[in-house]
């Protein structure tokens, strides 16, 4: 066959690598001068963001809400965009040791277009070794390292029915604040029944200020208040989250998509307080909470195991540590102790950040926090923010980026 | 600290080949990659109770056991690398929503020509003919391969001439002179979008090996996503005494007189090293890697300024939450083209205007137990040309993509007449800007530079060498001499670090 002439085409064919350097002959000598996809993802997904406490508000007497604003002088000029729901990964040095701790923003994403700020409201932990540490600490003017928002714990329309029952627990209110401002602006084309579940009346966060963004649009925010151990001047429903509270509270719940933002106990009860619902599992989507406190009381966790401690034989770049891990916390936790922690966001075993490998040993893995890679569980990958070691371990751990 | 006689920059699938031939054949290589997992694009990502593949459809020349391909040779007798490789069902189906078309296509060329006969009458006789010629050029093209780039002028005149009078033609060039029915061709043309250019720019040399190849040997896909077979390569580096380093991206490569010396990492450490096999793309290695800048010869600038850089894709990633029978997803790959106008569809990769393309696959089709019970994932792939997506506002990125996905699940629905968005248990939607974020790529490009017949895989296999233009520098993976996707990526590793032993008097 041929397709111009047995001549032609063979000519053609001879001419190939000419042509081609006749082309790059052609073409400029000159260097590119811009990226502009690397313009915009450093825009959308900074890996680092440095900003400054602009001001601390006293919500309730264990929280404070963090006003936090770029700092341009240590290289952040301008806040990413971000979707309501989603966390910001602190990254502190912390009596000598390096940590992340995930917080959800709480404030909405047109404040952080418009008037350039993010919040992130914490819960002082009683003995808590970060929040203590946060107290002591962070005043007006200092300069925080986080990574851009993170997180998929976001309303998503394609996925989503119209109708959010949210379900907040403690400082888990956090997330819902920013999208019920994120609704009222028009960012979030939804409805949201938002039910709060706290201890006791002074643990609710937001309180005056939730009830007053429901009273700008009560056809779309509604919220319910729910306390568990109530004092005499408590007039609202109390309890916990149960299935017939949440029913009597938002009537039918077939047609909604169900967000739950709290602490474990929190899921724990209402994973089973749901099921009377029957709804399929991608209408009730929950934030990962970070790292559990005191995991041995949960369910199948290895008893024999969490007292003991253990020795972590650790290869980071080339080199060799040795380092002690109790039965009873993280491996990420110990990491971290000994200044060798891999990069972290969710602490909760699903962003897969922290991602590492086992060389040898035996891990325990929550199962709720289990998100590691088909592969990885074949050829020994583990991550060990979700994951208690129940022998000695070798493991391979990447730097911090 | 230890030396290295090679460092790879960047643990995609050409990096990982690389790697792998290097450590068996007992140098001292160490393989560096800025992301926390291997493969580049060749990974996976989980969402809830789904494990997601992030760019593979489906993987050309694997073969089964019986009838390897180079593939699944190149792996498991050459680099000892076992994958569990499934086989993908069907050739593909195409949907043509203008011209009413909508066909499926077996693999293996008797049933091909079976259906195509049947779809289209007196079909079989042109595109029969048609398909030995693109025999004739995958084994011309395997013959070269084989001569390791020395070959018998003669013996390529004689037994392969009409290899030789196609590689200067496009696709439509060549096709043209076949009288194929036009229907025929329409559906003769579906893996278009697999190379990504218009059959009219499109070479028949790439063209005419891979449709061969996908239609002789089938296509297969790792049983646990991409992640699977790159672990597996990372895991016989390690194994073989290479060295394989995550969250570790090379800032600089290292020149001095003319030759590589080192590289040094974004964290300061330097690594000297005679050799740089890289795996990011010549364009950001001239632009953005070597050091000092005016090490890069000016040559090497024309020469990426010369070619065409390839597109990048938006990706709606589904985890379903009913069974593909349930939803009435019968097959595993669907082209869903608003026509068969390449030319047309090809524009439409310039414009963020409702999607004309769509190549969409349903894993559970290959993989039954991919996800759980019950459940089934599905993925759509439109392309876009580099600058589109740069010119969204970050504050409208999110709508963007999220505008993009529901016209790419509307027109699924609508080809197929079914409905899943009352399915969605979870989506994720990835962008040129995903692409870039994740993997590095310059521009997010997902597909290397455009394969006219200028920069196809003949005349740059002729320039090999005469490209090197900084001694000790050369590259792999889809930016490389063998063109994009992830067959040519895995083989242009081998190849690379093949000549880098030659190069360095090792004997492989």
């Amino acid at each position: 066959m041929h397709v111009r002439g047995t001549i032609r085409d063979l000519l053609a064919f001879k001419n190939l690598v000419p042509e081609r350097n006749r082309r790059i002959d052609r073409a400029k000598a000159t260097p590119l001068t811009e990226d502009a996809m690397g313009v915009l993802s450093q825009r959308l997904h900074p890996k680092r963001l440095h900003l400054k406490i602009a001001s601390i508000k006293d919500e309730t007497q264990t929280s404070r809400t963090f006003r936090l604003v770029p700092d341009p002088l240590s290289g952040t000029s301008e806040l990413p965009p971000f979707q309501a729901g989603q966390y910001l990964s602190v990254k502190a040095l912390c009596q000598g040791v390096r940590i992340t701790r995930p917080y959800a923003i709480s404030s909405a994403p047109a404040e952080a277009e418009k008037e350039g700020f993010y919040e992130i409201t914490l819960r002082r932990m009683p003995g808590g070794f970060f929040t203590g540490y946060v107290w002591d600490n962070w005043k007006a003017g200092t300069l925080l390292e986080t990574s851009g928002p993170e997180g998929c714990f976001c309303y998503e329309p394609l996925r989503d029915a119209p109708h959010i029952i949210g379900l907040a627990g403690g400082s888990g209110i956090g997330p819902f604040r920013s999208l019920m401002k994120d609704i009222l602006s028009g960012g979030t084309d939804a409805r949201l029944s938002l039910i709060y579940g706290t201890r006791l009346p002074d643990d609710i966060i937001f309180d005056a200020e939730l009830r007053a963004l429901v009273a700008q649009d009560p056809e779309r925010l509604a919220l319910q208040l729910v306390c568990s151990e109530p004092d005499e001047s408590w007039q609202g429903p109390t309890g916990f989250l149960s299935a017939a509270v949440i029913r009597r509270l938002v009537g039918d719940v077939g047609e909604a998509s169900f967000f739950l933002c709290g602490p474990p106990a929190m899921y724990r009860y209402l994973e089973k307080e749901l099921k009377s619902f029957n709804l399929p599992p991608g209408r009730i989507r929950r934030e990962a909470f970070g790292e559990i406190r005191e995991p041995a009381g949960l369910n199948g966790f290895p008893q024999g195991t969490a007292r003991e401690v253990f020795t972590l034989t650790v290869h980071q770049e080339g080199r060799t540590h040795t380092l002690s891990a109790r039965g009873d916390e993280t491996v990420l936790v110990a990491l971290e102790r000994a200044n060798l922690a891999p990069p972290s966001q969710c602490r909760s075993g699903a962003c897969g950040f922290c991602r590492s490998r086992l060389v040898a040993g035996e891990v325990y893995v929550l199962p709720d926090d289990d998100g590691r890679r088909e592969a990885d569980r074949i050829f020994g990958y583990f991550h060990p923010c979700a994951s208690y070691p129940t022998s000695d371990l070798v493991i391979e751990v990447p730097p911090e980026a | 600290m230890t030396d290295y006689d090679v460092v790879v920059i960047g643990a995609g699938n050409g990096g990982l080949t690389a790697g792998t031939t290097l450590a068996l054949a007992g140098t001292r290589v160490l393989v560096l990659e800025q992301h926390n997992l291997p493969g580049g694009f060749a990974s996976s990502f989980v969402r809830g109770r789904f494990e997601f593949e992030p760019s593979l459809h489906e993987l050309c020349d694997v073969g089964p056991a019986s009838d390897k391909g180079g593939v699944r040779a190149l792996l498991e007798d050459e680099l000892g690398v076992a994958v569990d490789f499934v086989a993908v069902p069907e050739a593909y189906r195409l949907i043509l929503r203008r011209e009413g078309l909508d066909v499926t296509m077996p693999f293996g060329i008797p049933a091909y020509l079976d259906a195509l006969e049947r779809a289209v009458p007196g079909s079989r006789g042109p595109v029969g003919a048609y398909l030995e010629l693109c025999g004739e050029v995958l084994a011309a093209l395997d013959y070269l391969k084989d001569s390791r780039g020395n070959p018998d002028r003669k013996v390529l005149r004689k037994r392969y001439a009409n290899f030789l009078k196609t590689a200067a033609y496009s696709v439509d060039e060549v096709t043209a002179r076949f009288r194929i029915p036009p229907k025929a061709q329409d559906i003769l043309y579906a893996y278009w979008c697999y190379l990504g250019i218009p059959t009219s720019r499109l070479n028949f040399t790439i063209w005419a090996a891979m449709l061969y190849k996908y239609l002789t040997k089938g296509a297969y896909i790792p049983r646990y996503r991409s992640h699977e077979m790159t672990s597996a390569l990372v895991a016989r580096i390690q194994a073989s005494g290479g060295r394989v380093e995550f969250n570790t991206r090379v800032a600089k490569i290292l020149v001095e007189g003319g030759r590589v010396t080192g590289v040094q990492t974004a964290s300061g450490r330097v690594i000297p090293c005679g050799r740089v096999i890289c795996n990011a793309s010549p364009t950001l290695a001239y632009n953005t890697l070597v050091t000092p800048p005016q090490a890069v010869p000016p040559r090497a600038y024309q020469d990426v300024n010369a070619r065409i850089p390839g597109s990048s894709a938006l990706v709606v990633y589904l985890g379903l939450d009913a069974t593909a029978d349930e939803l009435g997803i019968e097959d595993y790959s669907y082209f869903i083209y608003e026509s068969a106008d390449t030319d047309r569809l090809y524009a439409s990769f310039s414009e963020l205007g409702a999607p004309l393309v769509q190549a969409t696959i349903c894993l559970n089709r290959a993989i039954p137990d991919c996800s759980p019970p019950g459940t089934c994932i599905v993925s759509m792939t439109v392309l876009y040309r580099p600058g589109v997506w740069e010119r969204v506002p970050p504050a409208e990125y999110v709508a963007t993509k999220r505008r993009v996905a529901a016209q790419l699940i509307d027109d699924f629905e609508r080809s197929l007449n079914i409905s899943i968005h009352g399915h969605i248990e979870e989506i994720e939607i990835a962008t040129p800007q995903t692409f870039a974020r994740y993997t590095g790529a310059y521009g997010g490009g997902v597909y290397g530079y455009e394969v006219e017949s200028w920069d196809s895989i003949l005349p740059r296999m002729m320039s090999l060498g005469q490209d090197e233009y900084i001694k000790g520098l050369s590259f792999v993976g889809g930016n490389a001499f063998r063109a994009y996707g992830y067959s040519s990526s895995l083989m242009s590793g081998q190849t690379m670090a093949l000549l880098s032993l030659k190069d360095m008097g090792v004997r492989a």
